[in-house]
């Protein structure tokens, strides 16, 4: 209850000092500034490094290290952005110009948008709804039809196998994420994320103790959408160069690149909305936010960690191992989420 | 079918997945087995065969390394003011055989420990008698100033790596 008094106090005193009204500054900061877009590049920025240095750790490398020197060469990404930034963006004669230019605008978009809903902190998030947490599969779910898009407007043959490719993936892993969100929802009786954060802080038990079964079958579905390695086929480098976005450069190829990036930032935060009790051990709006940030960051790094132990598996592999395997265990936690219902009941 | 999946070989899933996590995780505690090449290089074996170094002085001007060159990478050229013909060295096409250096009777050639040069164009890898020279003591600062020395030492617990090497004067 403390809580709730603290953040109302804060957005109110940030909405008469600017003399906007409250909905619009959360609309405006939270997809903008923290949990959106800024944050976003911070994380992404400290993320894509952090996955070469890991990489190169466990194969007794040293990774990037020449940019900053003093820091491991973690400025080596801002480098390479600047770099690619300011690349020609080459449109191909080939190519469905409109449809081209406008994909990777559009599903990074899609992704800023999810960003809204979640929250990254007690009080600290774009809207609320009875049914938020419905709102981010929505939209993330939008992203497979923009990336066919992208790969059938390329005009390459990559970009076609790309984007089948992404559409097969997307069909076995959505409906695993899903199942493992329905369990989700039925374990807490609710489909409002600040609700699910709000019941978890009360009973003290984070659901991943409850529900392991959901929570793993989140995280590896969150891996199989966003094109981690085990699960890589869509971006294929080996056979398929980099899949639906082999045409882009520049700015364009950046959009696509945070494009997976962001979408793992979305759902790991959802995850740690979900599962690990959001901004739990604290109250205050900095403190929360600060855990709800370090919680992502950390599932993230156990995300890119994985790269560097698995290899990739085959497309008929993903398929049979989601369908046959994995499937029916998101119906078992099912039947756990049934059972356990009572803890979070009041 | 059936006898297919009766031979595959049974693992425990649970067990090889965390193996291999356990595996990743200790690999990295340890050391990378780089050579960081710009700040360090490997050392010099003994008798490492680099580019081919000429002094002018000793030089009788007998043609044998031009006659023995495999590459015909060194050919005879009259310099004026001289008397006697002297050697000139195309970098382009030495295979560092070091034929020439065992044929010299006087020692005029040598070799050097760098072989690392580069060029932008194909004219200034072919030299005159006098451009040799220079290039020759040019080499031999290069030499002197090089980076600290590693040496490769095979290591039970990582596979491999590299030590300091303290006398490489020594070893010359």
């Amino acid at each position: 209850m403390e809580a709730e008094g603290e953040r109302v106090m804060v957005l109110e005193q940030l909405a008469t000092q600017t003399g906007l009204p409250e909905w619009l500054l959360r609309g405006v900061l939270a997809p903008l500034v923290y949990p959106g877009l800024g944050a976003f590049a911070a994380v992404a920025l400290f993320i894509i490094w952090a996955e070469r240095k890991i990489a190169a750790k466990v194969q007794m490398r040293v990774g990037p290290l020449y940019v900053a020197r003093r820091l491991g060469g973690a400025l080596q990404l801002l480098a390479d952005g600047i770099r690619i930034t300011f690349q020609e963006i080459i449109v191909p004669v080939t190519v469905e110009k409109k449809a081209y230019v406008a994909a990777p605008i559009f599903a990074f978009a899609i992704v800023a948008a999810s960003l809204a809903v979640i929250p990254g902190g007690p009080g600290v998030y774009g809207f609320s709804s009875s049914v938020s947490l419905l709102v981010p599969f929505a939209l993330l779910g939008l992203i497979p039809i923009v990336i066919a898009v992208m790969g059938w407007a390329s005009n390459n043959k990559f970009t076609y196998i790309g984007a089948g490719r992404e559409i097969l993936v997307t069909v076995a892993g959505e409906v695993t994420l899903l199942a493992s969100l329905l369990a989700t929802a039925m374990m807490y009786g609710s489909l409002d994320i600040n609700k699910i954060v709000t019941m978890q802080i009360r009973t003290g038990i984070p659901g991943i103790v409850v529900n392991p079964i959901a929570a793993f079958l989140f995280f590896v579905a969150a891996l199989l959408m966003t094109d981690r390695i085990p699960f890589d086929v869509v971006l294929g480098e080996q056979e398929i160069v980099q899949g639906p976005y082999t045409e882009y450069t520049g700015l364009l190829f950046v959009l696509n690149m945070a494009l997976d990036y962001g979408k793992l930032y979305a759902l790991m935060l959802l995850f740690s909305d979900l599962f690990l009790g959001g901004w739990m051990p604290f109250d205050g709006v900095l403190l929360g936010s600060l855990t709800v940030f370090i919680k992502t960051i950390v599932l993230m790094l156990i995300a890119i960690f994985l790269r560097s132990v698995y290899g990739r598996m085959r497309i008929d592999q993903i398929a049979s191992m989601f369908w046959s395997r994995l499937f029916p265990l998101a119906l078992a936690s099912l039947v756990i989420s049934a059972a356990v219902h009572v803890v979070y009941t009041p | 079918m059936g006898e297919e999946k009766s031979s595959r070989p049974r693992i425990n899933l649970i067990k090889a997945h965390i193996d291999a996590i356990g595996a990743a995780l200790r690999r990295m505690t340890k050391p990378p087995m780089t050579l960081m090449f710009p700040d360090y290089e490997e050392a010099w074996p003994e008798g490492y065969r680099g580019f081919i170094l000429y002094d002018y002085d000793t030089c009788i001007g007998c043609s044998l390394c031009a006659q023995i060159c495999p590459a015909r990478a060194i050919k005879m050229y009259r310099v004026p003011g001289d008397k006697k013909m002297r050697p000139g060295y195309n970098v382009g096409r030495c295979i560092f055989c070091g034929l020439c250096v065992d044929i010299c009777p006087v020692d005029a050639l040598s070799y050097s420990y760098v072989h690392d040069e580069v060029y932008s164009e194909v004219k200034p890898m072919n030299m005159d008698p006098i451009d040799w020279t220079l290039w020759s003591k040019r080499i031999k600062e290069k030499e002197k100033s090089a980076k600290p020395k590693l040496k490769p030492v095979i290591d039970e617990d990582v596979g491999l790596r590299y030590e300091v090497v303290k006398s490489v004067e020594g070893e010359k």
